[in-house]
């Protein structure tokens, strides 16, 4: 079955929800976001159950994951074999997030020092970042990829192939290069108020920042300009 | 839907020139056709919205994020052009102190494209995205540093900023209308003065929107609007159907806006190659 190829799809999509390493934030997320969809999705979540299924139609990854620990990377290989599409949903599966800061050394696992997002891993075929996502963001997800429209979703696939983007990149890329138009979008987006417009442009108290990557994709301007070179 | 790439209008439904059938926006000298300003007043008039988010130019070319409510509240901001763009984050301010649940916005592309992605994928539980209900985006070719602009105006034509009353940008010319009359500037002469930002800017219209609107020089007193979706259509329908809005057909202007895509594009393509 191939979800691309839109309305024609009978039944519902089979998708899975495996979390790694995180707050739960994001696959509560997905939970939450289940009752809404749940006439064209059949979702397996821990939540809810054992998986009922050999293979899925849409894994939907939420957390990062922990390089030291070689179960979890394989578990995350398995899911992309027995999965035709797969999404990173949240800042730690798409961009890794505030895992980034982890260094180990801690109990009660000193040994787990390393976690990336699940693209240092597998290849990921849409990513999601925010901190967490909302419901909704998923509902909407779904109706777009069912319609198959390429348009819309197109950002969260080129982001897909992007390890790491923050507040960082986004000074760096739109307004240290002087294209930034002042419109206030990612002061709007961080979800920690690390983004501060001052003389209409954006400043970035750098502790705050957690790596979500949210202004980065809400910027018109970085938006567009990593669809145009992501683009086909 | 066609593809942004191949396509730079974006989705297009229906495009049609449009001029307010209101007496007061008619006696207003609204920059073509007052069919925007038409538009949001029947959407106030008719319920159809609790508040429109626009702009109003507070001093020079600054412009600041007003909601109004109301028929006076609204033609009060019409003819504003939105030469800056006021901060998104004010707009959230706006729309939650004032408790609007449905809003329409006018907005240039850029913001429209937040806006709609907004809207559409809500990444945080702050987003307002749900109280959007119409975007409108204006036809644009760039914005201003203004700092700067205004400078230049000041010292090449002795026109302080206080004295400028409209700034209205086309296609190939600028016009400034101040108190001791018009200026005149080819593109060219300003082109320096664009933010660099909408130097790499690829959409002339507001592909993002649910509704463009823009003016052209072949059809002086009407509005271009196209439509992008049903919903946007309905609107358009409904403002003809209750007396807002004069409709015809908008196919043969379709070139020139084409053509007004096709420049900002290939603009963009070649500043992205030195600026990137």
């Amino acid at each position: 079955m191939t979800p691309e190829n839109g309305n024609t799809t009978p039944g519902k999509l089979r998708v899975l929800n495996v979390n790694f390493a995180g707050c739960e934030g994001c696959n509560v997320s997905v939970l939450r976001a289940y009752p809404k969809i749940s006439d064209v999705v059949d979702l397996d979540i821990a939540y809810l159950g054992e998986r009922r299924h050999e293979s899925y139609d849409v894994a939907i990854i939420t957390g990062g994951v922990c390089m030291n620990d070689p179960k979890s990377v394989e578990e995350l290989k398995e899911i992309r074999k027995i999965s035709d599409i797969v999404v990173a949903f949240g800042s730690c599966a798409t961009f890794g997030g505030i895992l980034r800061f982890c260094r180990g050394g801690q109990e009660p696992r000193p040994d787990q020092r390393n976690f990336q997002p699940a693209n240092s891993v597998i290849r990921v075929d849409y990513s999601i970042p925010g901190c967490p996502p909302t419901p909704q963001m998923l509902v909407s997800f779904f109706k777009f990829l069912r319609e198959g429209n390429e348009r819309r979703l197109k950002l969260f696939k080129v982001v897909a192939g992007v390890k790491k983007l923050s507040g960082f990149d986004l000074i760096d890329d739109v307004v240290l290069t002087g294209l930034c138009i002042g419109c206030g979008a990612c002061e709007l987006s961080c979800p920690t108020g690390a983004i501060r417009l001052i003389e209409k442009r954006p400043d970035l108290i750098q502790e705050k920042c957690i790596r979500c990557g949210t202004c980065y994709v809400r910027c018109p301007r970085a938006s567009s300009i990593i669809c145009m070179k992501g683009g086909d | 839907m066609m593809n942004v790439q191949e396509n730079p209008l974006g989705p297009v439904m229906g495009i049609y020139l449009c001029r307010a059938a209101d007496e007061d926006i008619k006696r207003m000298k609204v920059a073509s056709g007052g069919a925007v300003t038409a538009l949001l007043l029947y959407m106030l008039e008719k319920d159809l919205v609790d508040g429109i988010v626009t702009a109003k130019r507070t001093k020079g070319l600054e412009g600041q994020a007003v909601v109004a409510r109301t028929r006076e509240e609204l033609l009060r901001t019409a003819g504003n052009k939105w030469s800056i763009v006021p901060f998104a984050a004010r707009i959230k301010e706006k729309i939650e102190e004032e408790d609007l649940k449905r809003v329409g916005i006018v907005c240039l592309p850029c913001q429209a494209q937040f806006f709609s992605q907004m809207r559409d994928f809500p990444l945080l539980e702050t987003d307002f995205g749900e109280r959007i209900k119409y975007i409108v985006s204006l036809f644009c070719m760039g914005t201003f540093a203004f700092e700067a602009f205004l400078n230049y105006l000041r010292i090449r034509y002795d026109v302080p900023p206080s004295a400028i009353e409209d700034i209205r940008l086309e296609r190939d010319s600028l016009t400034v209308k101040h108190e001791g009359g018009e200026l005149r500037l080819p593109i060219k002469e300003v082109y320096s003065y664009l933010q660099a930002g909408c130097l790499v800017c690829t959409d002339y219209t507001g592909v993002w929107s649910d509704i463009s609107a823009g003016s052209l020089n072949e059809e002086r007193g009407w509005t271009v609007m196209i439509t992008r979706n049903p919903k946007a259509e309905n609107l358009l329908r409904g403002a003809k159907e209750e007396g807002y809005l004069e409709i015809r057909d908008g196919s043969h202007v379709m070139g020139s806006v084409m053509k007004g895509a096709k420049d900002k594009l290939a603009r963009a393509q070649r500043n992205m190659m030195t600026l990137l």
